[in-house]
């Protein structure tokens, strides 16, 4: 198996943020600040410069920030919990963490991602990195989010702080409401922080009202930190999310509720070695409900005009819930090396269950059909991840990384061995199985505005619950039922990639270029041996391993500020991906731009934004593919800043697709198109 | 009983944990056969009913009432009476008479009532014994009533043959079906004459689930075959709960000559 690796390395999408002088401030990961930071100007662009960029709507869900990083596209089912794609990656080849702490959706159907269970008040950062070197929380072969969670700090100048704000979407009737509140006493650090969210069913470029596209939630995190002394502190943190009234216009079912908690403790020691170690339980609960849909909906031969002949009711409750803890120890071992040390262990109960009720008009109903999509599995996984970070002259900086995760899967009923006899397996009711990743990464600086970061690694990751054991799930999108392959073996991906980046006091460049080798690709193959389960799907996909896949991206980012009141940003996102003898992979975005310009002066700030995509031709027909044509959206937002005595406010008004256009994104399940225009404000008032 | 698997269990001598047959079993009828010196017993898992019914005999001697016969020849003779006066008739149905040793002590066998009791036609049941330990014969005589269960679990259809058999299709299988892979059993019994229906070996079977409401069915089934006494048995495989239709395909030298037979099972 190792001989397999014969460079491995990392992609860190990240822009190390280096200092000239000194290896122990080499940060390899990129972050998104969300709040105020400092910025100084000869850092390298990152994706803190986009969000800040960005940062004028304060009402901007974590999708709409994501959806202008750098290798993100977010693959859309409805208005609502996009779900996150790392060039071209996602699902489980990506790790999403929240502090580093995993915690998985419960829907069999993704229609929750976790990143759908955070809002931005919540965050005092996002990272992304791209690539297998991104494993400190896991091993995986597309990359890693992970979104750290907004912290008490103290203020010098003030113990307490609160802010209130109140925004409204014209297009969806959307109410947003924001409340942040911080209290700070002696060693003792208080926090709390929540939105509520109310949009109706929006309306699109061609002024038609799409249905069951609104949704509803209410967030609320709260943390309290103890500052034991001055290198000592606890944290502890609790976030409960609640969404419920949720359509997904591009399904056959919404979402009645959709509810997550997480609770950790965190504690964390500063010197020169820095050690944190954190334990968390989260839970998600995930109804879907289809009783405001008819049951025809999604039939192909529906007769006109008719509806509900036949009614059939599905009820598809998901439970998942991760009890898990963390160690990790960042030792500055000599002067030029720095060693990074993390072992974790997680556990990961997930059951979801489907019932069907059919009844006919004037008849009794039939009795209840009930499965197991997700037979109650126990998931543990145990980590061990280190790294390695060699500061060698001040132009070469090397770091190299590399994870072990053991893996164990343990069957709680009887049930998913016995839904599977159907299939011809005879089902061992547990499994184990290692995965690893071992990654390299230089960064090579040719002069003080121009360095090159070139990164190889090998990794692999777990089939996901629904890949190995899933029972009839059925994908939206290419209208089959998924069934699980208990015995697929491990993705595997060899990465390389390139980073140029050029950086002036006026002008930052980024540019790069990611390509990954994978083998023993997890897709659906369709299987006409096994009958579909109702009229609605078109058959069978089993998972299962396809021998190569090859996944390209390109990045280029531009900031460029003229004058000291002009910032213009370009942002160009570009992916290929194909299957096996050169088929297109499906669900890949075509190449997308954003150009914006942003003039900011005093205390007022303009911005114009033109976001474009060509058509997306390169398609996968046999997996349900249709090409999508080419748009172009603009938006634009003002922000005005003023205080009145003691309060502070922000005010801010613009205008989504001015021209309001009717389109929609490739990887847009459903071709539904998104919101027409629409005109936004919000308030914000602090003290 | 269960006591003494108890005691038997915490003696740690699984092995002469003793066996009991009737567990799970209900006295359905009892009476003398005159003349064989015994009490006839009969026990079933519930009332009898139109289908293959599992029918287990205890034979006890009428002399003491306590002791069990253990070896016997019983024979079930199953007769229906339609009709009434000149317009009157009788048939038989299919048997599977029990062996002369019983088993655990007691006598296994089998009736499948080709009908239900109804206003137009009543059954008894007699149940001939020879009893081996006195060398005497005797019979015991029933009335009985076959109930009418919904869903059927037999057929009793014309071949579509040149021959036209009557057959008699029985599902002795699956009982308690479970999501997953469910052994099928069916018996195939052709009559010779009013009171003869012996089982037949010959036919073959090509059996089809479908759950009619979502308009499926299940991979990786496993057609019957014929595994002695008119006995087939196979694999049918249920994708989930719910109501489940079995269509089976009677086959004689390849040529389909059943129309329309099927089972639901509904779990």
């Amino acid at each position: 198996m190792w001989k397999n690796i014969l460079f491995t390395v990392t992609l860190v999408v990240s822009i190390p943020i280096a200092s000239q002088k000194n290896a122990l401030q080499l940060a390899i990961s990129d972050s998104v600040n969300l709040r105020e930071v400092l910025v100084s100007v000869m850092l390298p662009l990152n994706n803190k410069d986009i969000v800040d960029f960005y940062r004028t709507n304060q009402f901007s869900t974590l999708d709409n920030i994501t959806a202008r990083l750098d290798g993100m596209s977010l693959i859309k089912r409805g208005a609502y919990a996009l779900e996150p794609q790392v060039n071209g990656f996602s699902g489980g080849q990506l790790n999403v963490t929240i502090d580093g702490m995993r915690m998985f959706g419960a829907c069999t159907d993704k229609m929750d991602p976790i990143t759908s269970y955070i809002e931005p008040t919540n965050l005092k950062k996002i990272s992304v990195k791209q690539g297998t070197g991104s494993c400190q929380t896991g091993c995986n072969i597309g990359g890693a989010v992970d979104m750290t969670l907004l912290e008490p700090e103290k203020d010098s100048a003030k113990t307490h702080f609160s802010s209130i704000a109140f925004g409204y979407e014209s297009i969806s009737k959307g109410k947003n409401l924001l409340v942040t509140l911080g209290l700070g006493k002696k060693k003792w650090d208080w926090l709390i922080d929540g939105v509520y969210r109310r949009n109706e069913n929006y309306t699109d470029g061609n002024n038609q009202i799409i249905p069951f596209t609104q949704f509803e939630k209410t967030n609320i995190h709260s943390a309290l930190k103890y500052n034991a002394n001055k290198i000592s502190s606890f944290k502890a943190d609790a976030l409960f999310d609640l969404a419920h009234n949720v359509g997904y216009p591009a399904l056959p079912m919404d979402v009645s509720l959709a509810q997550a908690m997480l609770f950790a403790v965190e504690y964390q020691r500063k010197t020169t070695t820095e050690l944190k170690a954190k334990i968390y339980y989260n839970q998600v609960i995930h109804i879907m409900d289809d009783s405001k849909r008819d049951s025809l909906y999604l039939l192909k031969s529906k007769p006109l005009e008719k509806s509900d002949s036949v009614y059939m009711r599905m009820d598809m409750p998901g439970k998942s819930s991760t009890l898990g803890a963390y160690a990790q120890l960042i030792l500055l071992w000599n002067e030029k090396n720095k060693l990074t040390l993390k072992a974790d262990n997680y556990t990961n109960n997930s059951i979801a269950e489907m019932t069907m009720h059919m009844r006919y008009a004037r008849f009794a109903p039939e009795a209840p059909m009930y499965m197991q999509t997700w037979p109650a599995m126990l998931r543990n996984v145990s980590g061990l991840f280190a790294e390695n970070s060699t500061y060698l002259s001040d132009k070469l900086n090397l770091v190299a990384n590399g994870r072990v995760d053991f893996n164990i899967d343990n069957l709680q009923s009887k049930y998913g061995q016995e839904q599977f006899s159907v299939f011809n397996y005879s089902l061992a009711k547990t499994q184990s199985k290692w995965v690893k990743s071992l990654n390299l990464l230089a960064q090579y600086r040719f002069s003080n505005s121009i360095s090159l970061i070139a990164s190889t690694g090998y990794a692999e990751r777990m089939p996901t619950i629904g890949e190995r054991l899933g029972f009839y799930l059925f994908n939206a999108y290419d209208g089959y039922d998924y069934i699980g392959n208990p015995y697929l073996k491990a993705e595997k991906s060899n990465f390389f990639r390139l980073d140029l980046q050029f950086t002036q006091p006026n002008i930052k460049v980024n540019l790069n270029q990611s390509f990954s080798a994978i083998n023993d690709y997890i897709m659906g193959i369709t299987n006409s041996q096994i009958p579909a389960m109702n009229f609605y799907a078109k058959g069978i996909r089993v998972y299962s391993n396809v021998s190569q896949a090859k996944l390209y991206s390109a990045d280029l980012q531009v900031l460029y500020s003229p004058l000291k009141t002009l910032t213009a940003f370009l942002l160009s996102k570009f992916t290929l991906g194909e299957i096996n003898n050169s088929n297109p992979m499906p669900l890949i975005p075509p190449l997308k731009n954003v150009v914006a310009i942003q003039y900011e002066e005093n205390n007022l700030s303009l911005q114009a934004e033109c976001e474009t995509a060509l058509a997306q031709n390169r398609i996968n027909i046999a997996y349900g593919e249709q090409a999508t044509p080419a748009y172009a959206v603009f938006n634009v937002k003002s922000g005005y800043r003023f205080s009145l005595s003691k309060l502070g406010f922000n005010a801010g008004l613009g205008i989504s697709n001015l021209l309001n256009n009717a389109y929609f994104e490739h990887l847009d399940w459903g071709r539904i198109n998104r919101p027409g225009r629409s005109v936004e404000f919000y308030l914000k008032v602090s003290y | 009983m269960a006591l003494i698997a108890i005691l038997a269990s915490c003696k740690n001598e699984p092995d002469i944990t003793p066996i009991n047959p009737l567990a799970g079993l209900t006295k359905l009828k009892e009476g003398y056969a005159f003349g064989a010196s015994a009490k006839v017993e009969i026990w079933g898992k519930k009332n009898l009913f139109m289908g293959y019914n599992s029918i287990t005999v205890v034979l006890l001697d009428s002399l003491n009432l306590t002791d069990t016969i253990k070896d016997a020849h019983i024979h079930f003779m199953p007769e229906m009476t339609m009709g009434t006066g000149m317009m009157a008739m009788k048939h038989a149905c299919p048997v599977e008479n029990p062996k002369e040793e019983a088993t655990n002590g007691v006598f296994p066998g089998a009736v499948a009532f080709i009908m239900p009791t109804s206003s137009d036609g009543a059954w008894t049941l007699d149940v001939m014994v020879h009893n081996h330990k006195y060398d005497k014969e005797g019979t015991a005589s029933f009335a009985i009533t076959v109930d009418n269960p919904t869903p059927s679990v037999m057929c009793v259809f014309t071949a579509t043959s040149a021959d036209t058999s009557k057959l008699v299709l029985s599902m002795v299988e699956p009982l308690a079906p479970n999501v997953g892979m469910n052994d099928i059993e069916f018996t195939l019994h052709r009559k010779e004459s009013m009171m003869s229906w012996p089982a037949d070996s010959t036919y073959t079977f090509v059996i089809t689930p479908e759950m009619p409401s979502m308009g499926h069915g299940s991979p990786n089934n496993v057609n019957p075959v014929h595994v002695g006494n008119g006995h087939y048995k196979g694999k049918v495989n249920f994708t989930m709960t719910g109501e489940w239709k079995v269509n089976v395909a009677v086959q004689k030298d390849g040529n389909t000559i059943s129309n329309n037979t099927f089972f639901t099972i509904t779990f």
